[in-house]
């Protein structure tokens, strides 16, 4: 579903961010010739410290970065030629990309909706669906502004499966969400796989990635350091548990720490 | 273009269903200029009135019985506090009365030579004496001002009746009588007054409405993380960036309509107050309809040019403060633009100077108001501002497109 072919990113850094970062490297490799591939029906996860290029890695795959090296396709699309296929086919989720709070999570369905080219009947009984699934319908006529920060996260997940895409990309699901809400949002990860839908996610949590995902890439320093099933990680590094696994890979790739 | 559409309903819905929004964008703006050019208009006029009925203090040293009776006949002394000295009072007084006509406390002090009716009876061939008189005002005080220029009229009058005197008949005095007849084009003559201001207005505030809305509509999302949504969608980014400059400019068209709207309320509030700019011709602009047209389409091409340079620099800036930065400086050069037109001395033009951008246009809007723009200008002026219009969105499709630009990255 997902095919990500030894995917290069190099950032291009300003005076500003080579001061801010106190490097006179003018280029920042954010990931380093990574390839994977995720399967159908499965919750693909991008497990990696800060800063490992995780949240870049899924950037390029929703199309809104460009690779320097290497490409990525989507359901046979290619992101850079076919980004408009691309992008019917997938909705991308993170905390940075939100939703104006102008408007209410009602308005927002049908906005988003029609941009996805949806017929008015079609918007109608996709949001019947996913406002009772998260439980919006209390709050729809509510400006976002005006909602906690689990509400809107719930809204924003909504709205972006108006389309009912076939892939959906969640970069750090839970992050900023009490157990409650987190668990509504990973058990409707679950739910969206049982439908048969690709869903890779980026996670630094180890227990995340314990319980939700059933393949796990192991992702440091923008290369990958691992891929597999737990069990699968855990017996190539040797260790008791993905923590273990994490910290012996980690090592591994940071010799100097 | 398809979403395009979606997008300008968005926009405009987003203003439009946000009552602060409309009353800061809309309403507030009239409300403030009517208020503020009313407030001039009637400060103005009670200040004015406030100088023509003051009653002036004036001292008059050595006042003959002719010029007494001439004062009274003008009945000078209705508006006029006056105190007649001699030449002895006087020289007693004098440092005193010139403190006072300094400080605003006196208005004005004429001192008449001794014997002044006896020196100008006894005239009778050239190199005879002729007798002096002598004003002391303070034109920096706009009472002493008004007090010499009314007291001149007296004095005027005065004279008239001692040549009366000395002549018996006035008429032979007179060698010839100037008729002035005025050769204008009477659209030029009535507007002239629009047609200095009109352009500036409309070149600065077609920018200010657009700056108001386009900040927010493009910089602003940036900053909050909405717009990377729409990017998310498979509308093309070039349909995103048209419902964008197309919803801005339908919002900033509509705020330049309050803005001109409220600005002939005011200024016709401000013309009956004052009488004096309804003289000269406001409100009673008379375009026909081809002239409409031709102020409509530059306006167009003006509104379509404002917004593209402001959805530039507000996409490329990182958000609404950095935006403001980088567009006050053309606020500043389109100002000075409009301002330009104002100062025209009448030389005929080149045609090339209509086609800069921004300028051209202030200037075919001022020949549009006195009735001389040629269609070869005009369409210079149109042209122009097109053209780098069409540049610019051209660029900011680009910055669309430009991950540098929109993702920092
Ligand atoms: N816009 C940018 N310009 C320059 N460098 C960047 C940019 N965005 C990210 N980087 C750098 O690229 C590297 C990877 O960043 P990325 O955001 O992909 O990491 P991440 O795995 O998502 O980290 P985190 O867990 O903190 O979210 C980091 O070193 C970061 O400093
Ligand atoms: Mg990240």
């Amino acid at each position: 579903m997902i095919k990500i072919n030894n995917l290069t990113k190099v950032y291009k850094l300003g005076k500003k961010k080579m001061m801010e970062l106190k490097t006179t490297n003018p280029e920042k490799i954010a990931v380093n010739g990574l390839s994977l591939e995720t399967r159908e029906g499965e919750i693909f996860g991008l497990l990696g410290p800060n800063g490992a290029g995780k949240t870049t890695t899924l950037r390029c795959v929703a199309t809104l970065l460009k690779p320097t090296d290497g490409d990525v396709s989507v359901c046979g699309f290619d992101t850079v030629k076919q980004g408009a296929d691309v992008r019917e086919n997938i909705c991308f989720l993170t905390n940075e990309i939100k939703l104006d709070t102008n408007f209410t999570a009602d308005y927002m369905f049908k906005f988003f909706g029609e941009l996805h080219g949806m017929t008015p009947e079609a918007i109608e009984k996709r949001q019947e669906e996913l406002f009772t699934q998260f439980g919006i319908n209390e709050f729809k006529d509510k400006k976002i502004e005006e909602l906690s920060t689990g509400m809107k996260q719930k809204a924003a997940i909504a709205v972006s499966l108006v389309h009912d895409p076939k892939v959906v990309i969640f970069d750090e699901p839970t992050s900023g969400l009490d157990i409650i809400t987190a668990r509504v949002v990973t058990d409707y990860l679950k739910t969206l796989k049982e439908q048969g839908k690709t869903v890779i996610i980026s996670t630094h949590i180890m227990s995340e990635a314990e319980k939700l995902c059933d393949r796990i890439a192991v992702i440091i320093n923008g290369q990958k350091a691992c891929e597999g099933t737990l069990p699968e990680i855990l017996e190539s590094t040797g260790a008791d548990d993905l923590e273990e696994a994490f910290f012996r890979l980690y090592k591994q790739y940071n010799p100097e720490n | 273009m398809k979403g395009a559409g979606i997008i300008i309903r968005k926009e405009l819905k987003r203003v439009f269903g946000d009552r602060k929004l409309v009353f800061s964008l809309f309403i507030l703006p009239a409300i403030l200029m009517i208020g503020i050019y009313s407030l001039m208009g009637n400060l103005i006029k009670s200040m004015e009135s406030d100088i023509t009925e003051h009653v002036s203090e004036v001292y008059v040293v050595n006042a003959d019985q002719g010029f007494k009776q001439t004062a009274k006949e003008m009945k000078y002394e209705e508006g006029a506090n006056v105190t007649y000295l001699t030449d002895a009072e006087y020289a007693s007084q004098k440092a005193d009365l010139e403190d006072k006509v300094l400080n605003g406390n006196a208005e004005l002090i004429v001192v008449f030579d001794k014997d002044f009716e006896n020196t100008v009876a006894a005239y009778t061939k050239a190199g005879d004496a002729t007798p002096a008189v002598n004003v002391f005002f303070n034109d920096s005080e706009n009472y002493s001002s008004q007090a010499y220029s009314v007291f001149s009229g007296v004095l005027s009058s005065y004279r008239t009746n001692l040549l009366a005197q000395r002549l018996g008949d006035l008429d032979q005095l007179n060698v010839f009588t100037q008729n002035d007849q005025r050769i204008v084009k009477e659209a030029k003559a009535n507007n002239r007054f629009i047609s200095m201001m009109l352009p500036y207005l409309i070149t600065m505030l077609l920018f200010a409405g657009a700056m108001s809305v386009g900040v927010d509509a493009i910089a602003g999302e940036k900053e909050r993380g909405t717009l990377a949504s729409m990017l998310l969608t498979p509308v093309s980014r070039d349909a995103i960036v048209v419902g964008k400059l197309v919803s801005m400019a339908i919002l900033s068209s509509l705020s330049a309509i309050v803005y001109a709207v409220s600005m002939i309320v005011a200024m016709s509030v401000m013309g009956s107050t004052m009488g004096e700019l309804a003289e000269n011709g406001f409100g009673n602009v008379s375009f026909g309809p081809t002239q409409c047209l031709m102020l409509l389409a530059i306006m167009l091409v003006m509104v379509y040019l404002y917004v593209a340079i402001i959805g530039l620099l507000a996409v490329l800036a990182k958000d609404t403060k950095t935006a403001s930065t980088y567009i006050s400086p053309v606020y500043i050069v389109v100002i000075i633009a409009g301002m330009l037109t104002m100062f025209n001395s009448g030389k005929a033009i080149p045609t090339t100077r209509y086609a800069i951008p921004i300028y051209g246009n202030a200037l075919a809007i001022a020949d549009l108001c006195s009735n001389e723009l040629t269609s070869v200008n005009f369409l210079a002026s149109i042209g122009g501002t097109l053209l780098l219009a069409i540049i610019i969105t051209v660029a900011v499709g680009r910055a669309f497109n430009s991950e540098k630009i929109m993702f920092n990255a």
